[in-house]
């Protein structure tokens, strides 16, 4: 079962029958019970015991914290450790594996359990949210389990923090809105992946697959069009987690805020993936920066370089453990060596050139709130993107290099060969004229619900205003957008989604 | 110490930290309202304050901390 095939429809509609059925403070049962279903269809049934373990880990260290004193931060410790040590040994394969490989050890790759990457951060949250005295502990181990393996959110995330969920075990009341919500959401989220990701995947996946045949402006489509494709696949992935848990009375954390309306960089990552963002900053950037190491280091080098400079370098140390641990949770050193390093390096010049960048504007005269500064600002923060997923798509780094050249080299007349966007020539890429022209209405309506969003915020909140016909002909129209040409069937697999591998 | 006076210092440890000697903070200021005020800004911001009022916040308020009203509430209980 996939989170877009009909059977999960099904699965849905009978687990909020039931749910809606039973008293509230019996629903967060009925939830823990479909959570273990779902992941016995979807995943391995007997990596549930990864979960397990993780759950009584955090569970103990927990009950200890309450106690306070010097065992309490131990047991802690030895939580955080047996979760980190599990995630590296069944998710960190692709890093520990080579040094085997130079002992001559061949090591199989194990089986992981679902949504690991996602439920170790949550894990190692709750821990030192209970530890800072943020959250209280649950008493109940079935409770924190609950809140370890709640089903919606173990293909892709949200990273959820335990004061965002705690109200789950009090039940909800059926409400209209958040069906209706729900539903439109999940429909959404449909539309993203069957309709525009998987259209696109094909595209990416020709270009990527024989880099010697599709060269020179086939890889500036797979340049530009990759980032569409992941966006709408872990996006769409999230609307329907989102979506689903809505059903259920319960609002996860949104994890995209428009990205590709982000004027820079910095700003881009507060509106990507915002749940591993915030989990980095306030549970590696803030502890960095504040341990005392960091402060006498910050001191000195203010002392011998000035306040800014001083500031700046400290700064750039911690951003560096969190972009490394970025790098490392996506389980392979082309994370942390190719796009990690990338956006760390960019992300420091933004930093560095910020206060020069004000001044060179109005020595140019340039109005900051103009549509085409702003238009440029976006245009410039999605090239940067796009070159540190390159890093993302490609097998290895030497891939990632080759591609870049490529697409680099179109800039000095290398493959110079740009009829290909007008000749049929993009036909031989899998896809249709039909389909060109689907990938571009909904790129045109991703754009338009992103433009609503920055306006005047959600955009379904934007359509629930509107009058009866016209919110009918929306969701209607969208439905059969998704009904007519959303990719189903085996050939393109629309089971996987990217971000599932985490 | 009193309320008036927490904010009294708080302004200038933010006009400090900010080099902007306009700032005037108040209960409902957040990172919103000042320009430079970013999750790196939030630390030197964080550790000027423990320095001016001689605290140490524990890390739990650091990353709860919603506004400068909640700051100078957790000022009072850890300076008186």
């Amino acid at each position: 079962m996939t989170i877009t095939s009909f059977t999960y429809l099904l699965f849905l509609a009978a687990g909020v029958f039931i749910y809606y059925l039973l008293p509230r403070k019996w629903q967060w049962v009925e939830l823990l019970g479909l959570s273990i279903l779902f992941y016995c269809i979807v995943a391995t049934p007997y990596t549930l015991i990864y979960i397990l373990i993780a759950t009584a880990a955090v569970y103990f260290a927990t009950a200890f914290l309450e106690k306070g004193g010097r065992k309490a931060a131990t047991a802690g410790v030895i939580a955080v450790v047996i979760n980190a040590v599990l995630w590296f040994a069944l998710k960190g394969y692709a890093l520990w594996a080579p040094l085997f490989q130079v002992m001559g050890i061949t090591v199989k790759a194990p089986v992981a359990a679902l949504g690991m990457g996602y439920y170790t951060l949550q894990a190692v949250g709750y821990i030192l949210d209970c530890y800072w005295g943020n959250s209280k502990p649950l008493k109940n181990p079935l409770q924190l389990l609950l809140f370890l393996c709640f089903f919606p959110q173990m293909i892709t995330g949200p990273i959820s923090r335990f004061h965002e969920l705690e109200d789950m075990y009090e039940g909800r009341d059926l409400s209209y809105q958040n069906l209706t919500y729900g539903a439109q959401r999940i429909l959404w989220g449909f539309f993203k992946k069957l309709v525009l990701a998987e259209r696109v995947g094909v595209l990416v996946a020709a270009i990527w697959g024989n880099p010697e045949q599709y060269n020179g402006f086939y890889s500036w489509i797979a340049f530009v069009a990759f980032p569409l494709q992941l966006y709408a696949d872990f996006s769409g992935c999230i609307d329907i987690a989102l979506g689903t848990a809505q059903l259920f009375g319960i609002r996860l954390p949104e994890n995209f805020n428009s990205p590709f309306f982000s004027r820079t960089t910095q700003e881009f990552w507060q509106r990507w993936h915002i749940t591993l963002g915030t989990w980095t900053k306030d549970y590696i950037l803030y502890p960095v920066l504040k341990c005392g190491s960091m402060q006498k280091l910050s001191r000195f080098l203010q002392k011998k370089w000035g306040k800014k400079s001083g500031k700046l370098a400290v700064t750039a140390v911690g951003m560096f453990c969190v972009w490394m641990f970025i790098g490392l949770w996506h389980g392979e050193m082309k994370y942390v060596v190719g796009e990690s390093l990338w956006y760390w390096i960019l992300l420091m010049l933004g930093e560095i050139f910020a206060k020069r960048c004000k001044k060179w504007k109005s020595t140019l005269g340039i109005t900051g709130d103009s549509f085409s500064w702003h238009l440029f600002q976006s245009l410039r923060t999605f090239l940067i993107y796009a070159i540190g997923i390159v890093f993302f798509r490609a097998d290895n780094l030497k891939e990632a290099f080759s591609f870049l050249g490529d697409v680099g080299g179109v800039l000095i007349g290398r493959h110079f060969n740009p009829w290909v966007l007008f000749d049929g020539s993009m036909e031989m890429l899998g896809i249709g004229s039909t389909d060109l022209w689907v990938i571009f209405c909904g790129v045109v309506l991703l754009f338009v619900a992103g433009a609503l969003r920055e306006k005047y915020g959600y955009a379904r909140e934007w359509v629930s205003r509107q009058l009866l016909p016209f919110r009918w002909l929306v969701w209607c129209g969208l439905f059969l957008f998704v009904v007519l040409y959303g990719k189903y069937g085996a050939q393109y697999d629309s089971a996987n989604f990217i971000y599932q591998a985490f | 110490m009193t309320r008036e006076e927490v904010f009294e210092r708080l302004n200038k440890v933010f006009q400090e930290v900010f080099d902007d000697e306009t700032i005037k903070v108040n209960d409902s200021t957040t990172s919103e309202d000042i320009d430079d005020w970013d999750s790196f800004e939030h630390i030197n911001l964080i550790v000027a304050v423990e320095e001016e009022f001689a605290i140490k916040i524990p890390m739990g308020k650091v990353v709860t901390m919603k506004n400068v009203g909640e700051m100078a509430d957790i000022i009072l209980q850890l300076g008186n």
